[in-house]
């Protein structure tokens, strides 16, 4: 144990006391999948018959997950940072490392400036954004100090705190106005590059669970882990389903189309006797999702800031992980200044997250399922 | 360790007398007793006649000695232990807990006769976790008296006991206790090595002990279960946690816990599953009640007044429209109040704190209204979460949810709703970083164990909890004899 000034300045981020089962496998599938792309994904599918889309696309994140989960329990996956070194070599892994660390960045970044966007545009309209991203990135700061483990297990909590939100846009299906004549056609009578896009979204925003192959060793990879995976995209699927479909009911494809956050204002309809925008609580609930994926990433960040800087043999200090969320803040900062602020900046960033998000799950699967085979062969 | 010599124990011990009577200078209630055996030998009784039981000092040692029928000194007491003291430190410790010291000078030995003043009183019904149904006995200030009560309700020989004595000055004497072969080794060897380290002068009572050995020193939620019942500690037992008994304390320590222990209460076990079952989720959406509602009325009435219907809006703004302090200051002003009255209603004898919650409650709170300090609608809302705070059977729990009130409150006039929220992930993350005895304070939910659900937020039927919690690691999981 550090004692004295090492114990003041070195934190246990990385530490393992026990592996995390199969359950936790199936909640953070999910909840890494229902991120800031879920909220303005009617806005990017429109026509009712991306239904299929989201079961085709759903369907291959399966075949992508059923890979991954070949990674998952490869003896290199528990060795973490070690079996990525006796795959591909120290060279390669930090030229990798250095690729995650602006992936993570850039995926940080436009996860809170989205979620800021909402708060902004629905509860703090006249509220500063950078007090509002200065405050969520406090408190994911201080969720993952608790380290990687602790972390990891907040997802119980994260998926409690914010499965129920889905559950609230039932009664859309149920409304006297929802007319089930604006869900056709299912069969698409014509195809354009926009709904490619499309494809490409719902692609990208299956994509989260990638990350996932960075937290095997916290994790009890064993045969039966495809399951939960399967389980947790399958969960996923259906919510995106529900809200997509929800939202073609209640605005219909015309409509739906000139709403920016189309998830957000179907929560303003929603009525109680005692209450009324009830948006507003499920807005601020969301935030245990943010909360939770940033505080993951954050961590995953300072990681990969560690082997490209080749501190993987030194503890892990406060210094460096404030460092790391001292870069991701400012970038935040920045990237909003110049970029976000702007309609063209804004599409400009979403697109590129979209178009690497969407390489990455399909690349990264990829590269390890043939990586392991051809160690496996050798 | 230093070599047993029994010449140097022998010249030692002769020493002993003069310094012990050096101890016992100026202590009034000290005595010190010869007593000629035959024409040579005497016998020193040394004792502090406050600490021991005078008429069992008569009936046992005195009269024997008097008789002087006995070959030595030990067959002369037959009806109390006796047990030979080996160290000077040992004689001190020994005559301070209400032994009697004997030197027999013949076998150049000291002895130790236990004959402490039971300074007991009657076994009352518990105090702070009042139940209707279920048994009535608490602990009481006598450690062996508590530790009685436990072995009456599991006379099993598994159930073993460890004392320990900490404290320079007040010689607590500690007892760990657990059943061997259910309860996790892991749990036993952390408890006693933690004990065993602890170095403070003074133990008053199970709480001090409780403040030392807890994993985190800086959190305002209890790490270790306090409770004066004997049947709840034995059901404890009877999980795979173990129980520490302090002496002069009535409150035993059980660990380890998690976060909805202190939720529950014993009465959840006594009634039919599905009441005990509302109980429960009652006194949950009270713990929720009581801890946002005031931040939640300071959020809507500072920013989200668009979420509150129209025609309640209006009472609202009538109940706030003569008020010259922010919803804040408001909502603190309340809070701070109820918290003077409730600490000077404990503070007083019964029948006054009877009056005062009657002034308190009706004559401060109309006049508050009337004088324009409090809207109507707070003190409607501040009396829902009084009452839902007497819901939580945990006193100290309830002490903590006050600060993490004003701190919800506090967010909440900055940020309204998202503010609450950004409250409620860092009391979750940090709930969720804690541990009792090294074990997660949030299981079963994080980590996550599907089957001890059937007894968190429900009370599941009790046939159906047929094994120990999972969290607990216990020895043996299964509690049905068969399936063991």
């Amino acid at each position: 144990m550090a004692t004295g000034d090492e114990e003041v300045k070195s934190l246990s981020l990385y530490n393992r006391t026990s592996t995390l089962g199969g359950i936790y496998f199936l909640l953070l599938v999910n909840r890494m999948q229902m991120h800031y792309f879920i909220l303005i994904m009617p806005v990017y599918l429109v026509h009712p018959y991306m239904v299929w889309g989201i079961v085709a696309m759903g369907l291959l994140s399966h075949l992508n997950l059923m890979m991954m989960s070949k990674w998952f329990t490869s003896s290199y996956a528990a060795k973490g940072y070690q079996g990525f070194l006796q795959l591909f070599g120290k060279r390669t892994v930090q030229v990798f490392a250095i690729l995650g660390f602006l992936l993570i960045l850039l995926k940080i970044s436009i996860i809170t400036l989205g979620y800021v966007e909402m708060l902004h545009n629905f509860i703090f309209p006249s509220m500063d954004k950078r007090w509002l991203i200065l405050i969520i990135l406090l408190i994911s700061l201080y969720v993952a100090s608790h380290g990687m483990e602790n972390t990891l297990r907040f997802v119980v909590i994260a998926f409690l705190c914010g499965a129920w939100i889905s559950v609230m846009f039932i009664p859309f299906f149920f409304q006297p106005d929802a007319n089930y004549h604006d869900l056709y056609p299912l069969i698409p009578t014509e195809w354009s590059g926009q709904s490619w896009q499309g494809l490409l979204f719902i692609w990208s925003a299956f994509s989260g669970p990638v990350y996932l192959v960075f937290m095997v060793p916290w994790l009890s990879s064993n045969k039966k882990i495809s399951k939960y995976l399967v389980i947790g995209n399958m969960l996923s699927i259906m919510e995106y389903l529900l809200l997509f479909v929800a939202s073609v009911l209640f605005y219909g494809s015309y409509y739906l189309r000139k709403i920016d956050f189309p998830i957000g204002y179907m929560g303003s309809y929603i009525q109680t006797s005692g209450l009324e925008r009830i948006d507003y609580i499920l807005i601020s609930f969301h935030m245990f999702n943010y909360v939770f994926d940033i505080s993951i990433l954050l961590l995953c960040f300072y990681g990969a800031g560690r082997i490209f800087m080749r501190k993987m043999k030194e503890r892990t200090t406060r210094i460096g992980f404030w460092s790391s969320w001292l870069v991701i803040l400012i970038s935040i900062i920045l990237m909003d200044q110049w970029l976000w602020q702007t309609v063209p900046g804004q599409n400009m960033l979403l697109n590129i997250q979209i178009w690497i998000s969407s390489c990455i799950y399909l690349l990264i699967p990829t590269i390890l399922f043939t990586a392991v085979k051809r160690k496996e062969r050798m | 360790m230093e070599q047993y010599d029994p010449q140097m124990k022998i010249h030692q011990m002769s020493t002993w007398l003069d310094e012990l009577k050096q101890k016992l200078n100026h202590m009034d209630d000290a005595e010190i007793i010869e007593h000629k055996i035959g024409t040579s030998a005497s016998v020193h009784l040394l004792y502090i006649k406050t600490l021991i039981d005078p008429e069992r000092l008569n009936e046992t040692i005195i009269q024997p000695l008097h008789r002087s029928a006995c070959n030595s000194l030990s067959s002369c007491i037959t009806n109390a232990k006796v047990s030979e003291v080996l160290s000077f430190e040992d004689a001190e410790q020994k005559i301070m807990q209400g032994f009697i010291l004997l030197n027999d000078s013949v076998n150049d030995q000291w002895l130790g006769v236990q004959l402490e003043n039971p300074l007991g009183r009657a076994v009352e019904p518990s105090q702070t976790e009042t139940v209707i149904y279920g048994a009535k006995d608490s602990f009481s200030e006598q450690i062996d008296k508590n530790i009685t009560m436990l072995r009456r309700r599991l006379p099993i020989t598994t159930l073993k006991t460890e004392s320990f004595t900490i404290g320079s000055l007040s010689k607590t004497k500690v007892v760990l206790l657990y059943i061997d072969g259910l309860t996790n080794p892991e749990f036993v060897s952390l408890a006693r090595k933690k004990i065993e380290s602890v170095d403070f002068d003074q133990f008053l009572d199970s709480s001090q002990l409780a403040a030392f050995i807890e994993d985190h020193n800086h959190t305002v939620f209890p790490q270790f279960l306090q409770t004066d019942r004997p049947d709840a500690c034995a059901y404890a037992l009877g999980e795979g946690k173990l129980t520490l008994l302090v002496s002069n304390s009535p409150f035993a320590l059980i660990a380890p816990i998690t976060f909805f222990h202190l939720i529950q209460s014993p009465e959840d076990y006594f009634l039919p599953w599905p009441v005990a079952s509302f109980l429960r989720l009652i006194r949950y959406g009270s713990f929720i009640v009581s801890l946002t509602m005031i931040p939640f009325y300071v959020a809507l009435t500072t920013f989200h007044y668009q979420m509150i219907p129209l025609p309640i809006l209006f009472v609202l703004l009538e109940s706030r429209s003569k008020l010259p302090f922010t919803p804040f200051t408001e909502g603190l002003f309340m809070i701070v109040t109820l918290e003077i009255i409730k600490e000077a209603s404990l503070r007083m004898p019964t029948k006054t704190s009877q009056t005062l919650g009657v002034i308190g409650g009706i004559v401060i709170g109309q006049a508050a209204v009337e004088a324009g300090f409090a809207s109507k609608v707070l003190i409607v809302l501040m009396g829902i979460s009084a009452i839902a705070f007497f819901l939580v059977p945990n006193y100290q729990v309830t002490k903590s949810m006050v600060l993490l009130q004003i701190l919800l409150l506090i967010l909440a006039s900055f940020l309204g709703l998202p503010g609450i929220v950004i409250g409620l992930i860092g009391i979750l993350a940090h709930l969720h970083a804690l541990t009792s005895l090294g074990q997660p304070y949030l299981a079963p939910i994080a980590p996550f164990y599907g089957k001890d659900w059937n007894d968190l937020f429900i009370r599941g039927p009790l046939i159906w909890m047929k094994t120990r919690p999972n969290y607990l690691k216990p020895l043996r999981k299964w509690r049905q004899e068969m399936k063991k």
